[in-house]
């Protein structure tokens, strides 16, 4: 048995989260070396009005991998509800509150059919949420005919809750920043030192196992898929309220995104090891490299191969750092 | 004659034209550890998941303690004091062994938040260094390392200690020394008559029949889903015991025909 990690660099990095908060700071250091306005206020307040659109996704995204599953269906999702929601209120001429619980029901219902779908019938997650993401993105290009929806200019108390901004000192904060900063908490919560935290992270371990202890892991998988897709309507939302228009192919490519954050934080792609600080890093980190490559003048249609590059780089090291943490 | 802590009548379980248990009946005495063999395909397995609530039988009767239960899940199992240690290891890796050790039965503060309570990690921590060194494993291992970093051997004995900490009635064994070596094989033996010793009834799988003499106290040997014998081990041998799991008088053919 090894001992006790000492307190210091070299151990700290062998802590997945750790390594990408150090790998954060360099990216970040780096692009702020290369190009003076990557720290601007104007810039950094840019970041910041993105990075909870993904970023919330992501945290539902983490407690899903980390109990062994996955949706593909969540960047659809983001697409759908705002759509949804805006039809309803801009041709139905339904109060926006009872839009949005509809918005909210529909999310539950995806969730829910992609829960029960792969824990009673047994379908791996990557295909149900596939079959998913079709329905969804299909549903909202046919009911808005393919075309965006007209822009949306009431303001409100959702519109305020969810997207409404202020300055601090020169940078301008959006409410949805907040939102993150709250949801990161209460996921951390959750994995970390809530009852239901041991159970997920024992289900993507050893299912047979968690089971055998009585751990009720299909109802959690179930409730993990509706929470994932709640906070994929939510963030649809408050970007839709952001940029005041709602488009069918919102979020497309999104799951994806969503899933290269997660797993650049540090948390197992096939279950067991979920880190919410590492995924709130990760989407920092993913959000920061996208702004900061077009800052330096990388071209705009090359920048993808950088971003896949930095993935790719963030994978291997922590598959060697998971390799020498561990033995048979 | 002792009281029975487990006694099966008739159990029965079919997966569609399969019938993996047909006539199942056989009881643990207390503080007895009875032996359940058999060769692949007996029926073990299925026997052993019926009565740790991961099966349901089609018919037939469980008593524990005399009293005639409906085992539905594994958590009623676990309620009436009866714990499994599978073979495909009942531990999540990832999980550190304290967490492991209460997974399921958390210590938590706040407990009306249910699954959201938070873990009492002090006393989390406390309660797996009390058990671990009940068992005389809590020198070698650290109680915050993950499952991932310890030897087969280790995990059993995590595995094996868990279930005494619940201080279970009836613990089952499912293959408990596959893939061990040798001295830790030495090492689960020793936990089973330690378990015997504190009072446990022990229901003990396996395929090695030298360990079932070792340790057990009564056989019951399965064949084609069926109990086909029940006998004390005490002035019984290896042969014919092997002989009755094949179904074949081996003592009537020559040695080494």
């Amino acid at each position: 048995m090894s001992d006790t990690p000492k307190p210091g660099l070299a151990a700290l990095i062998k802590v997945p989260q750790y390594a990408s908060l150090v790998l954060l700071v360099i990216v970040l250091g780096t692009f702020a070396a290369l190009n003076g306005d990557f720290l601007s206020p104007l810039n950094v307040s840019n970041m910041l009005a993105f990075l909870p659109e993904l970023g919330i996704i992501a945290l539902g995204m983490t407690l899903l991998l980390t109990a062994g599953e996955f949706d593909l269906s969540v960047g659809a999702t983001f697409g759908l509800v705002p759509v949804v929601v805006m039809l309803l209120v801009q041709n139905a001429g339904v109060d926006l509150g009872l839009a949005l619980v509809i918005g909210l029901a529909i999310c539950v219902l995806i969730g829910l059919i992609n829960g029960l779908i792969v824990t009673k019938i047994g379908i791996s997650s990557f295909l149900v949420t596939l079959s998913m993401l079709m329905i969804i993105r299909g549903a909202a290009l046919y009911i808005t005919q393919g075309f965006p929806l007209a822009s949306w200019d009431q303001p409100g108390i959702f519109v305020t809750l969810l997207a409404g901004d202020f300055y601090i000192g020169p940078f301008r904060v959006y409410a949805s920043i907040f939102w993150f900063a709250v949801l990161s908490g209460l996921a951390g919560y959750l994995l970390n030192r809530a009852k239901i935290g041991n159970w997920i992270s024992a289900i993507g371990s050893n299912r047979n196992a968690a089971v055998a202890r009585g751990v009720p892991a299909d109802k959690v998988k179930v409730w993990l898929f509706v929470l994932t897709s709640v906070l994929a309507g939510l963030a649809g939302m408050i970007s839709a309220f952001r940029i005041s228009t709602a488009s069918p192919v919102a979020g497309t490519g999104y799951e994806l995104e969503v899933i290269a954050m997660v797993v650049v934080g540090g948390t197992a792609l096939n279950g067991g090891r979920g880190t919410i600080l590492g995924t709130v890093v990760g989407a920092l980190m993913l959000r920061g490299i996208r702004n900061g490559i077009v800052l330096i003048g990388v071209p705009g249609l090359a920048y993808n191969i950088f971003v896949g590059a930095v993935i790719l780089g963030m994978l291997m090291l922590h598959a060697a750092l998971q390799n020498s943490g561990r033995k048979g | 004659m002792t009281k029975d802590i487990l006694r099966i009548s008739n159990l029965r379980k079919s997966f569609g034209s399969v019938t993996a248990l047909k006539n199942a009946s056989f009881s643990v005495g207390e503080g007895e550890v009875v032996a359940l063999l058999g060769d692949n395909g007996a029926g073990k397995s299925t026997l052993i998941k019926v009565i740790s609530g991961v099966y349901r039988a089609d018919s037939g009767e469980i008593a524990v303690n005399g009293a005639v239960v409906d085992i539905r899940s594994t958590r009623d199992a676990m309620a009436l004091g009866i714990e499994t240690i599978h073979q495909d290891s009942s531990l999540a890796p990832d999980l550190s062994i304290a967490r492991n050790l209460f997974l399921g039965r958390e210590p938590v503060t706040m407990g009306w938040l249910g699954p959201f309570a938070p873990i009492n990690q002090v006393e989390l921590r406390e309660a797996a260094r009390t058990l671990m060194q009940r068992v005389g494993i809590s020198k070698r291992l650290n109680a915050d390392a993950p499952v991932s970093t310890l030897s087969g051997g280790e995990r059993q004995s995590i595995a094996i200690s868990r279930a005494m900490q619940f201080a279970a009635k009836l613990i089952i064994l499912d293959e408990p020394t596959n893939n061990l070596g040798v001295e830790e094989t030495h090492g689960v033996l020793r936990f089973v008559r330690e378990m015997k010793a504190a009072g446990h009834s022990i229901l003990f799988i396996t395929h090695n029949i030298h360990h079932v003499f070792q340790v057990a106290d009564r056989a019951v040997i399965m064949r084609r889903g069926e109990v086909v014998a029940d006998l004390p081990l005490a002035g019984s041998d290896v042969l014919k015991v092997e002989g009755l799991i094949m179904g074949v008088d081996l003592k009537a053919e020559p040695a080494h025909g």
